[in-house]
């Protein structure tokens, strides 16, 4: 019975008005949404609104009293809220627009009044009130972010580190920007970015609102490679593809999106002008404290409990960096850099506790070497150890009298790293096994009988061994190593053809009815099923281009070009792969956090939506660069 | 005949339109009072008067919101004033806020109740203080329209406090309660508004109700019946 509007809906019009969304609505669409209304009581402990009620169907503003949200049943016993909502806040959104179940319970916590908006009228509201769509999909955007914003809430109890990063975009600002007119040609906007030293230049309209970005990473590509005419306007070269915030979105926010879109600026905005621009740089000065004292710890380090220490240092750090949004690239790059400082200096400290520093095997005389994930720079914080070693053979001496010596120091490094936190194979593929501690031409012998032999076993240890890099001493040695496999693989199609083959028996987990398809304990696993398709097509494809790069990332890169893969789906093949990185960086950390043994299986119902929706696409990703790879060797 | 027209008031005067509203209010069914809260509409009904006095003052405003499966519908809400020969006094004006002028430009009382009818059907009604909102609506009825409203009731100012017998002896105004369950009135006096609180009260309320497993209007009539008798012992 829609009446007239009576006191009673002026009366709740003027509630909601006072509250951000409908505080920026027309009058006319908030008396319209009010005239639609219901209003429920929740007693205090009573669940508004949970994942088994089905497809969210109202929308819930919240009257009086404070809901709390819950991630899931097991963790709401406890006292963890991962978020409280107050008088005026609205829930769920990301439900009611995808038109799915809640993933997580709202709870009343005391007396609990909500006003209630049947689904379809939300939907209608959103096409009628332009700042209500507005608040909406950007509140999507936040909840796409959702997941990292649940984790910084989980974590961000003390760091000051931490609350740089919460701190509104109005205080990071840190100059006004300068800005040229789209017209503007490319040579006087480099003339202006030279004299005042700045890395991008944003093109605004007559009304200073942004219409494109020009950047110092812009020039190399689109200006000096594609050798530009600097009297083209900029327009010509500009992305306008832009980023845009409110000054008082947090730090963190605009890393978030910059990690998400892998763009490095973020234009702020206020009502629709310019006010200023956030680049990468900016956000990772506050947070780099940490790194450099540990990374100064590391090298000051003179016993193996300063290490430890520094080790658990390196896992706080990824910890909080995650909090943050740091990219899953910057992240497993931070991790792989710092745990190679450390690696290196116990391997410093053990060969002077072994004297070893002044027999003719110095550390110069051998080469410590990475492999597997290690190897690829690619390690999370569950990996255990993988590596060997390379040495020279001084003359008159043999291989065997040079192992024998290397080899109890090889096992005090093994353990001493254990004790570091990074578990000793249980495959012992570790430098103290006598297999794997090799000169130079037992490597090679080693290598050359996998590559001929190309059975199961061999294409296995394929995906461990190739992946090496030299981590400490004698560089050169592994360099060689290097071009020498580069060489022997690169011309050897029936060997690359077998991992090819071997590779594309592990298939993305997509189901063709439901979302994933899944294991009987309803889990995916995030390295097996997730990262090693990529993994896999990056090394087969480095190998075939006679690619030196041990990195997925950087393997795609720079097999694309030879290969003739489309620029854009490689890009999409590394986003998605560090997507999928990211999440098992997170499950992890859970684990570590909640004490339990840490695996890569993760259950896709009790990720959040959005999530969900990404490592779904991540998947598809996956398959694409499959038939690319069975395509390229005819499977 | 001046003197027996005390004892038989004229008949209220209907148009043929206005009494054929009447009829076909007559008409509907009775609500059926056994369903339970979740399929039922109840409204909840506060009026404004000229005063406190049940025998001579009148009524000024009525409120009343629906609240139907457990949830208050504000659209299904009604606020009238009515139309007055004579606004009330300037002290009775400052409690309902309703000016002279609101008053005089009001509902044409017959409209106006015909109106609160058609918005009420056969629901059940539910207020606080029910002695007063009853005796005021049905004497307005039965003089303006001739009508002998015989509705079923229920006084929250008696549920409350079988409900929460802890809480009975200090709680006693609407205020205590809604301040109690930390319920906001946005226009206190204004018929509405406290129709709206005394919704709310109602709500707030079912979570006991679920526990004493009262499930129906029937249900909540014999609670009130009993707490009246308890009073009275008490």
């Amino acid at each position: 019975m829609a009446t007239a509007a009576n006191s009673l809906i002026h009366a709740t019009a003027e509630h909601l008005s006072s509250h951000a969304p409908f505080d920026q609505m027309e009058r006319e669409h908030v008396l319209w949404m009010a005239q639609r209304l219901e209003l429920g009581y929740y007693a205090k402990g009573e669940v508004v609104l949970s994942p088994e009620q089905g497809t969210a169907d109202k929308f819930y503003v919240i009257k009086q009293g404070v809901v709390q949200g819950e991630q899931d049943v097991v963790r709401a016993q406890e006292d963890a809220a991962w978020l409280e909502l107050h008088e005026g806040e609205c829930f769920p959104l990301g439900a009611l627009l995808s038109k799915r179940p809640v993933t997580g319970i709202y709870r009343a916590r005391d007396d609990v009044f909500c006003y209630e908006l049947p689904a379809e009228d939300f939907l209608q509201l959103t096409h009628l009130s332009a700042a209500f769509h507005d608040f909406c999909t950007r509140r999507i955007a936040n909840l796409l972010e959702q997941s990292k914003h649940i984790i910084q809430a989980q974590y961000s109890h003390s760091s000051a580190e931490q609350q740089s990063m919460s701190s509104p975009l109005s205080a990071i600002i840190r100059r006004e920007p300068v800005t040229c007119s789209p017209a503007t040609p490319v040579r006087e906007v480099l003339e202006t970015m030279h004299a005042l030293g700045i890395g991008s230049m944003v093109a605004t309209d007559s009304g200073n609102r942004p219409v494109g970005i020009f950047t110092l990473h812009d020039v190399l590509n689109r200006v000096a490679l594609a050798q530009l005419d600097l009297n083209l306007p900029v327009s010509s070269v500009m992305s306008s593809n832009l980023k845009t915030l409110p000054p008082q979105a947090l730090a963190y926010e605009a890393a978030l999106e910059m990690a998400r879109h892998g763009f490095r600026h973020v234009l702020v905005t206020q009502n629709g002008g310019l006010a200023g621009i956030i680049s990468e740089k900016d956000l990772f000065t506050l947070q780099r404290v940490g790194l450099r004292q540990i990374s100064s710890a590391i090298r000051n380090a003179d016993n193996l409990d300063a290490l430890k220490q520094s080790a658990r240092d390196i896992r706080q750090l990824a910890h909080n960096m995650m909090a943050q949004g740091v990219a899953p690239e910057q992240l497993t790059q931070i991790i792989s850099t710092l745990n190679d400082l450390l690696t290196a200096r116990i391997i410093e400290l053990e060969c002077t506790a072994a004297d070893l520093t002044d027999s003719s095997l110095c550390h110069a005389g051998f080469c410590w070497i990475a492999l597997g994930s290690e190897g690829r720079f690619e390690q999370t914080l569950n990996t255990d150890q993988d590596n060997g070693i390379i040495f020279l053979v001084p003359d008159g001496a043999s291989p065997d009298q040079v192992r024998q010596t290397l080899l109890p120091v090889a096992r005090r490094i093994n353990e001493a790293l254990d004790a570091c936190g990074f578990p000793l194979c249980t495959g012992n593929i570790m430098a103290s096994n006598p297999e794997l501690c090799l000169s130079l031409d037992e490597w090679k012998e080693k290598f050359a009988k996998w590559i001929d032999h190309g059975d199961p076993p061999a294409l296995l240890n394929a995906t461990i061994f190739f992946d090496f890099r030299a981590l400490f001493g004698l560089s050169s040695l592994a360099e060689k190593l290097r071009l020498w496999l580069a060489k022997h693989v690169e011309g050897n199609s029936r060997f690359l053809h077998q991992m090819a083959a071997n590779a594309l028996r592990n298939r993305p987990p997509l189901g063709l009815v439901r979302d994933f398809s899944l294991g009987d304990d309803n889990t995916l696993d995030l390295k097996l099923n997730g990262i090693s398709p990529f993994v896999d097509a990056a090394r087969i494809f480095s190998l075939a281009t006679g690619g030196l790069q041990t990195g997925t990332l950087q393997r795609l890169r720079q097999a694309a070009a030879p290969l003739h893969l489309p620029p854009r789906e490689a890009e999409a093949w590394g986003e998605a792969f560090l997507f999928i990185q990211l999440l098992r960086l997170r499950l992890h950390h859970e684990q570590i956090e909640a004490g339990l043994p840490m695996s890569n299986k993760v259950n896709p119902g009790q990720l959040n939506n959005l999530d969900r929706r990404i490592l779904k696409e991540a998947f598809r990703q996956a398959r694409k660069l499959q038939a690319r790879l069975a395509l390229n060797y005819n499977l | 005949m001046n003197w027996l027209s005390r004892f038989f008031p004229a008949q209220p005067r209907l148009t043929p339109a206005q009494a054929q509203r009447l009829a076909a209010w007559q008409a509907l069914p009775a609500a059926d009072l056994h369903l339970a809260h979740a399929q039922s509409r109840y409204v909840v009904v506060d009026v404004e008067t000229s005063g406190l006095n049940l025998a001579k003052d009148h009524l000024i405003a009525i409120g009343a919101v629906a609240v139907r499966a457990g949830k208050i519908d504000l659209a299904d809400s009604l606020e009238i004033v009515l139309q007055q020969k004579q606004a009330s006094s300037r002290d009775n004006i400052l409690i309902h806020g309703i000016g002279g002028t609101a008053q005089e430009e009001g509902v044409q009382p017959v409209e106006a109740l015909l109106l609160f009818l058609a918005y009420l059907g056969k629901s059940p009604l539910i207020a606080f203080h029910v002695e007063f909102d009853e005796t005021m609506i049905r004497r307005a009825l039965k003089r303006k329209i001739g009508l002998d409203f015989k509705h079923p009731w229920v006084d929250l100012a008696y549920i409350a406090p079988a409900l929460h017998p802890d809480l009975a002896r200090r709680y006693r105004a609407l205020d205590d309660w809604t301040n109690y369950f930390g319920i906001r009135n946005y226009a206190r006096h204004n018929a509405l508004a406290d129709a709206l609180s005394t919704a709310q009260l109602f709500l707030a309320l079912r979570e006991r109700m679920a526990k004493k497993t009262i499930e129906s209007y029937k249900e909540l009539q014999d609670l009130d019946k009993a707490q009246r008798w308890v009073n009275r012992i008490g």
